[in-house]
């Protein structure tokens, strides 16, 4: 499996892995303007083991985060947001969910300076919610109701990620000192 | 203004969920703003200079070599390579206004 | 004739039109407009204004002729000229509006506007060196702005221009008096944009130096940490390099170019695998990918088996190019089979879950003699039906059943054994898009469409076709189309290759609006990649597939009529598919039948609708209403006069953008030769034999060739003559 950032080239894909996995879909133009907005936080999941068979082939993705930055939180507090996450059914329970969504928060953070990040899911969908708020430990802010279009309603969820800040800052109070070092010895 | 839902697009959007990719979508062609765009901080004098120098280097304009070009060739090129007469032209121009030449040129394997 | 003049009420009056059209309140607009042309009827600024709002509302062919019209009238006018240009913009001809476009700056050159029109026009054409002209003049109206300056740098860089494209990025940072904030994102941007052109120049000692001084403190951290572990290597530096490849690794351990870059870095050779395997080892000890293999598979398996994870195969097949590798997998699975039949069946059940343990290791079989590069399919049936057996209900061993029936060939079976696997878990949308595409191999469009029905949008106008058509469902329409092709009905196969060729157009308009959006956003590096990759969009195979097959059904339609005087030599043997012709005019006569009654069942349903909900549907832009489609099922595109003609669409971006697909350049010289365009053949032939000089086809092409230049020598041009002679001699050495 090769986990990477989102490149415009991926699109198609994606969005056709998007459509043969989840009654949520957009046309090409909405991709675009994630991946051209806030190029950092989207990451796809690559399956290594076919060999192109013509020098046009693109790599098949088997999974996607595709995540944005609110443009006018309510709030007022920078953060993002989950717009759509789908791994192929072909290559669950292998923890791409868990690594897509982490490589995304960390550049919510570090690009974004985001404090938290929210999504949307199916309070139907138990194996999204147990990723979300067992292994992710994102925590259910509210429910809106009839938020898809066949009317089934949504939990609001939200994790802080304080804890990512944190270890920015740890990061670079160590550079800082290892620099010192240096410079003093 | 009742009259006037049927100009906005968010109203397409079933869910939720819609309205806010229309919302963002339609936002994607607002103009105007870069009339409004923070102006920066900027040493006018530096940048005064930098715009004079700017108009001197771009006019290096490539001097094209005058090829004659048959009337007949660009004819036959445009029938028999189905290219445009502009893209004959050029492609006769290319190789000395010779026909043969050209057409050769044109159906070598292009990797 | 002289344009009218307005008195100030009126001319307040104009203003508000333009206000009330800025802000898309239509009729509002329309209302003043009208008021105001009750006094002036030639009014040209106003009649263009009512022109454009008729166009916004959807009445493209009213709006177009007003506003001739008005340029008849007025045609001094900038305002006019500017019209006419956004019509021909919202209506995709580009080369039209950046006419227009022209004309009105020639009549005003100080307007912003319009000169911005104009550059979003040229980046959109690719026309980079007006590009770069427009963005002088708006750079020099305003020097303030940085985004000005930046897409300067765009353009010059775009044009191909460098240096240029760096010296003007530069040029601002120098003028910048005050010293941009660590948050300040469009700075963060512009660094790292300048830096990668400094890369692209291929000064990797200057971008190096760049990028670890000038851009230390770029908000993306991953992208600083990429470029600087590239150039590090590239330069040389391997000891520094493995340790940025290092750091990267910590990030990610999961993107195998990092371990690629770290053993470059190490200097380990190819084949030392216990060095290898060290590297590895540090940050995935799960996987087992090197020489102790049989332990740590083992272990991995049994892990995976008790576990039940069912892509376990999945996760382990890009293992198979290794032949070792591939004959120890299985073993180590039958050898756990052996361990846990006597217990597992009951452990199973107790836990509830037979998918785990024996049940696992058994669908794990089944995948791996499925698979292609270990197939024995009746291997794989036995360890499916074993699996069945244990655990009637899963989802995942039916699925594998049905493609185990798809490879056996028998497509009736797998399509029904795809549909009960989906019967098993109906919520979930990859099984009922599986099932869905496996009805549709087996011809069975109808009953397809219900099953995708099953997840598309109710409200969705034209139903579930309408939605996965709306919603760009390449991989539906392309099988779909293929289905209805072997059905015989020509009409609704076209239809389908024709909407897939239109959703690329689409995707190459997507573009339009980023190239000012993305100079707001300040996201450059994303737009350039944007530019390049759209700049080769219909090498997609998405396209390739669906533009071929249309090629190769024109080329039979061609065929199938009766023979006219087109194509009268260098037709023999070049049918393109087996059927013989009364098999054609049977499929024809059937196809045609279908189509009537196709139409015959549209027809009644859109009677039937509901007219208030037709009169609801919205068009995505508000720019257009949407257009009714006058050939649904495709009975025009069915009835064309000239089919090779009609393939010329699919095949010009085919042999464009794919030229290395032989498959393109074979279809390329059937369709050039029936239309005796000798030399565009010849360049196919070539094409096609420099990729595989013993393709069979393409050998009984060349000479196919040959026998037709022969009996037309005669009428062939001298330098048409001069020019293939000589090139076929070649082809015949080769």
């Amino acid at each position: 499996m090769d986990i990477r950032i989102l490149r415009p080239s991926d699109i198609p894909l994606i969005q056709h892995a998007n459509i043969e996995n989840l009654p949520e879909n957009y046309f090409l133009k909405y991709y675009l303007y994630h991946a051209l907005s806030w190029p950092q936080l989207s990451y796809v999941a690559v399956d290594v083991s076919r060999p192109p068979k013509t020098p046009y082939d693109y790599p098949k993705i088997v999974g996607y985060v595709l995540a944005k930055m609110e443009e006018e939180p309510t709030d007022g507090v920078q953060h993002g947001h989950i717009t759509s996450l789908s791994v192929m059914r072909t290559h669950r329970r292998l923890g791409i969910a868990e690594k897509l969504m982490r490589q995304s928060q960390q550049a919510m953070v570090e690009t974004f300076g985001g404090h938290y990040v929210s999504l949307h899911v199916r309070v139907s969908n138990e194996a999204a919610i147990h990723l979300y708020r067992d292994t992710l430990g994102f925590k259910t802010e509210k429910t809106e109701n009839k938020y898809y279009a066949d009317g089934e309603d949504a939990f609001c969820m939200k994790l802080d990620l304080s804890f990512i800040r944190e270890q920015l800052r740890e990061d670079a109070d160590e550079e800082k000192g290892a620099n010192k070092d240096k410079s003093g010895s | 203004t009742a009259g006037d839902v049927e100009d906005e697009v968010a109203s397409m959007a079933k869910s939720a969920e819609d309205r806010k990719a229309a919302a963002a979508m339609s936002k994607l062609d607002t103009r105007g703003d870069d009339d409004g765009a923070q102006a920066n901080q900027v040493d006018q004098e530096a940048v005064k200079n930098a715009m004079n120098a700017l108009g001197s280097s771009t006019d290096k304009k490539e001097t094209k070599k005058a090829v004659k070009v048959d009337a007949a060739d660009v004819n036959l090129l445009v029938e028999e390579l189905e290219l445009s007469k502009a893209s004959a032209t050029e492609l006769l121009k290319a190789h000395d206004g010779d026909a043969v030449k050209a057409m050769r040129a044109y159906i070598q394997p292009s990797f | 004739m002289a344009p009218q003049t307005l008195s100030t009420r009126e001319a307040n009056l104009f203003r508000t039109v333009i206000r009330h059209y800025e802000d898309k309140q239509y009729k509002r607009g329309l209302k003043a407009a009208e008021q105001i042309l009750k006094r002036n009827p030639k009014h040209g600024d106003t009649m263009s204004m009512k022109a454009l709002i008729l166009n916004a509302q959807g009445k493209t062919e009213e709006a177009f002729a007003l506003a001739k019209d008005a340029l008849t009238i007025d045609m001094r006018s900038y305002i006019c000229w500017h019209v006419y240009g956004i019509l021909y913009r919202t209506n995709k001809n580009f080369d039209e509006a950046i006419k227009a476009y022209k004309f009105a700056l020639k009549l005003e050159p100080d307007s912003h506007q319009i000169q911005r029109d104009l550059a979003v026009l040229q980046a959109q054409m690719r026309d980079y060196q007006g590009y770069v002209q427009s963005r002088l003049v708006m750079l020099k109206a305003r020097p303030q702005v940085r985004q000005n300056w930046t897409a300067l740098a765009i353009a010059y860089h775009l044009e191909g221009n460098l240096q240029q494209a760096e010296n003007i990025l530069t040029t601002y940072e120098k003028s910048m008096t005050a010293t941009p904030l660590k948050s300040d994102y469009e700075n963060s941007e512009a660094l790292l944009y300048k830096n990668t052109i400094l890369a692209e120049m291929g000064d990797m000692e200057r971008a190096l130096e760049h990028l670890e001084t000038d851009c230390k403190n770029c908000l993306d951290r991953l992208a600083v940490m990429e470029l600087r572990a590239r150039y590090l290597a590239q330069l040389g530096h391997k000891d520094d390099a493995a340790k940025a490849y290092r750091a990267l690794l910590d990030r990610n351990p999961e993107h195998p170019d990092y371990y690629k870059g770290l053993v470059d870095a190490l200097e380990i050779p190819a084949d030392d695998d216990a060095a290898l395997k060290a590297v590895y080892d540090e940050y995935a000890a799960k996987y087992p990918r090197c020489d102790r293999f049989r332990t740590t598979a083992k272990a991995y398996l049994t892990l995976m088996f008790d576990k039940g994870v069912p892509s376990t195969f999945a996760n382990l097949k890009h293992l198979y190019s290794d032949s070792l590798k591939k004959a120890t997998l299985p073993v180590l699975a039958e050898e756990y089979l052996k361990e846990h039949s006597s217990s597992s069946a009951t452990e199973g059940q107790a836990n509830g879950d037979s998918s785990k343990g024996v049940g696992a290791a058994l669908y794990f079989l089944a995948q791996h003699h499925n698979y292609h590069m270990s197939r024995d399919l009746a291997l794989a049936s036995e360890f499916v039906e074993k699996a069945i057996e244990l655990d009637p209900k899963n989802v995942d061993f039916h699925m594998t059943k049905a493609r185990i029936f798809k490879h056996q060939g028998d497509v009736a079976k797998a399509s029904e054994a795809m549909d009960h696997a989906r019967s098993l878990d109906t919520r979930d949308r990859y099984i009922n898009s599986k099932a869905a595409k496996y009805q549709l191999r087996n011809n069975e469009n109808e009953k397809a469409l219900a099953t995708t029905g099953l997840f598309t949008r109710a409200e969705s106008v034209g139903g579930p076709l309408g939605d996965l058509t709306d919603m760009q469902c390449m991989w539906f329409l392309t099988e779909d189309g293929e289905a209805w092709q072997r059905r015989g009905n020509v009409g609704l196969a076209l239809k389908r290759y024709h909407t897939i060729f239109n959703i690329f157009d689409i995707w190459q308009e997507d573009q339009f609006d980023f190239h000012s959006f993305s100079l707001r956003k300040g996201q450059i590096r994303a737009y350039i990649d944007m530019v390049r990759w759209e700049d080769k969009l219909r090498e997609h195979p998405f396209y390739f597939r669906a533009a071929l097959d249309a090629v190769n059904l024109y080329l039979s339609m061609h065929d199938s009529k009766p023979q006219s005087a087109n194509g009268a030599n260098g037709v023999e043997g070049a049918r393109t598919n087996g059927e013989d012709a009364a098999e054609k005019k049977k499929a024809a006569k059937k196809a045609k039948k279908e189509a009537q009654k196709a139409e015959r069942e549209a027809a009644d349903k859109a009677a039937k609708q509901d007219p208030n909900k037709a009169a609801a549907q919205k068009s995505k832009d508000g720019e257009e209403a949407k257009k009714k489609d006058d050939d649904p099922n495709g009975v025009k595109l069915a009835a064309t006069a000239d089919p090779l003609g009609d393939a010329m669409k699919f095949l010009g971006p085919i042999l464009q953008f794919s030229p290395k697909n032989i498959e393109g350049q074979i279809a390329g010289f059937e369709v050039y030769i029936r239309r005796n365009k000798y030399l565009l053949a010849l360049r196919c032939l070539k094409a096609a034999l420099a990729l595989d000089k013993n393709h069979p086809r393409v050998l009984d092409q060349a000479s196919r060739l040959r026998k037709a230049v022969g009996g037309s020598l005669d009428s062939l041009a001298p330098k048409l003559k001069e020019v293939i002679q000589p090139e076929l001699a070649d082809v015949t050495a080769a």
